[in-house]
């Protein structure tokens, strides 16, 4: 069996459908940062603002991926861009959900102080409330990716290609290994992101803080 | 010098001022407390001087010109912010916070580490040891200390206190006034001190600014004239029923004229010089003396219930009794 697994990883197009599923998931999510922190930013100092997107962010949250990617269908068709953009969708929630939280967080005496001695908003926010906010939004990134990962095997319904294509491949003509094959490899690489999104998260924590939250536990 | 004429503050939606034709001069050098019930305005007072908050009518003057004469962050670099929250910034050395200000005036980072290292020494850290450490391996008075050093930084003139001892334990926090105190003789800053406290505010002020509710001044004096004469029934009650006692604490024993002890002081209570004399008195009354030996300058001198009468003039301190003040 593993000998079988081994046969399907060395096929002409298995490369081609592990870039494809990296590119898919690595496109979404920097798109999904580049949306969800300028928005985090805007409404950091609008409690309205924040009640609003972290609502609809649950609200995303809630909506079962394959649901997402259906809907992406009609409007975008078959294909590549259509998947982008659900997986994108998705993607959004966490990181907006997580920055937003995050930068409102900032212990409010901090931002007083701040300003009180003469920093400009644009100071605050820069050395002030995004690195003291830095672990909580990398927890969102990173959370937002091992999902991403997850989800784009669900692409390969709306034609988006990726490793799920080997799963519904090994499902219809009854190869269990080529499913198999197609599973390990989504597995492993959720778990290489998840460990790989945990470092950078921890080299962005700057050491002040991880010395206050060992002190805390 | 810092001056308030006529300030009001409205907030938009409201018709009701939070702080109401507020005139007084702080003078060079002194330290002027804001106090009063919650509501009364004290910290909107003080946040109004650095432009924290914006007045609705009137102006402030610092040595004459209207604060509104800069940017409000350039002026809130000239002056000196201390909150009782502290605030320090979780993610940088103490030398860092410290350096603060500075940095945003551009000083080269040589006369910024030494100015981190006096300011240390001035609170009493060593700089060695902490200079590179954070804020959490701080105790909270030593996090307050650092606060303090942090607004001292650039040197200011000038001075924002919002309860900045506030966060601590009694025990700590007498002993941060005192040693603020101490470093206020050199420094002579010219400060906006602001507590709920009303022995916080007598021992810290050289005035005191008494607001009631709505942010009105009910009387602003000296500590020594508030306690003997308060103007009003709300300014009596406010201060205290036991404000002869308070009177008493703004002495130290050592600070009186004593007659000098002839013949033998064996056997009597000895009282150390410094204390209050609300203290000797505490201590007088206790033992079940009526007289202690109190010694300075190598001389002894006679502590006893006469001479602390004495001390208070003579007037029980009612208001409007027309008694000599001792001020």
């Amino acid at each position: 069996m593993l000998y079988k697994i081994l046969e399907v990883y060395a096929r002409p197009d298995f490369p081609e459908k592990l870039r494809q599923h990296v590119l898919l998931s690595l496109v979404a999510l920097l798109v999904a940062i580049a949306i969800a922190m300028p928005v985090a930013l805007m409404i950091r100092n609008s409690r309205l603002g924040a009640l609003i997107a972290i609502n609809i962010g649950n609200i995303g949250r809630a909506v079962p991926s394959l649901a997402i990617l259906a809907l992406a269908l009609p409007f975008f068709g078959i294909g590549f861009g259509s998947a982008l953009v659900a997986l994108t969708a998705l993607a959004i929630p966490p990181i907006l959900i997580n920055a937003s939280t995050g930068l409102r967080e900032v212990d409010k005496g901090v931002i007083d102080a701040a300003r009180g001695m003469g920093l400009s908003g644009g100071q605050i926010l820069a050395r002030i409330q995004l690195p003291i906010a830095a672990p909580v939004i990398f927890a969102g990134i990173r959370t937002s990716a091992v999902q991403t990962v997850a989800s784009a095997t669900l692409a390969t319904f709306i034609g988006g290609g990726g490793l799920g294509d080997l799963i519904v491949e090994g499902y219809s003509r009854r190869g269990p290994e080529i499913l198999l094959a197609g599973a390990l490899a989504v597995a492993i690489l959720a778990i290489i992101t998840e460990i790989g999104f945990g470092v950078l998260e921890r080299a962005f924590t700057p050491k002040g803080l991880k010395i206050a939250q060992k002190r805390r536990k | 010098m810092i001056e308030f004429r006529q300030v009001s503050k409205t907030y938009p939606g409201s018709d009701k001022p939070v702080v109401e034709d507020l005139s007084f001069e702080v003078l060079e050098g002194e330290i002027c407390v804001l106090v009063g019930p919650s509501g009364c305005g004290k910290t909107t007072s003080m946040r109004m001087v650095n432009r924290l908050i914006e007045i609705t009518e009137g102006e402030i003057l610092i040595d004459g010109e209207p604060n509104t004469a800069m940017s409000g962050t350039q002026l809130r670099r000239k002056i000196g912010y201390a909150i009782q929250q502290i605030g320090l910034f979780p993610h940088r050395t103490i030398a860092d916070n410290i350096g603060t200000v500075p940095n945003l005036l551009g000083w080269d980072r040589g006369r910024i580490k030494s100015r981190v290292d006096e300011l240390l020494d001035t609170v009493g850290l060593s700089p060695d040891e902490y200079r590179n450490r954070y804020p959490a391996e701080l105790s909270g008075g030593q996090q307050q200390r650092v606060g303090v050093a942090r607004a001292l930084a650039a040197d200011p003139p000038i001075m924002l206190m919002d309860e900045p001892f506030g966060a601590v334990d009694p025990i700590t926090r007498e002993g941060l006034q005192d040693e603020f105190l101490r470093i206020q003789q050199d420094i002579k800053k010219t400060i906006v001190f602001v507590t709920h406290d009303i022995d916080e505010a007598i021992k810290m002020g050289d005035k005191i600014a008494i607001l009631k509710q709505g942010g009105v001044l009910a009387q602003y004096d000296t500590p020594e004239n508030i306690l003997s004469e308060p103007d009003s029934e709300f300014v009596s009650s406010f201060v205290g029923g036991d404000r002869v006692l308070k009177r008493l604490s703004l002495t130290r024993v050592g600070e009186m004229d004593l007659e000098p002890a002839n013949g033998g002081t064996d056997g009597l209570l000895r009282i150390d010089e410094g204390l209050t004399v609300k203290d000797a008195l505490s201590e007088l009354i206790g033992s079940g003396h009526s007289r202690a030996v109190v010694e300075k300058d190598g001389e002894n001198g006679l502590l006893t219930f006469e001479a602390i009468e004495d001390l208070m003039g003579g007037a029980s301190g009612e208001p409007s009794n027309g008694g000599e003040s001792s001020a």
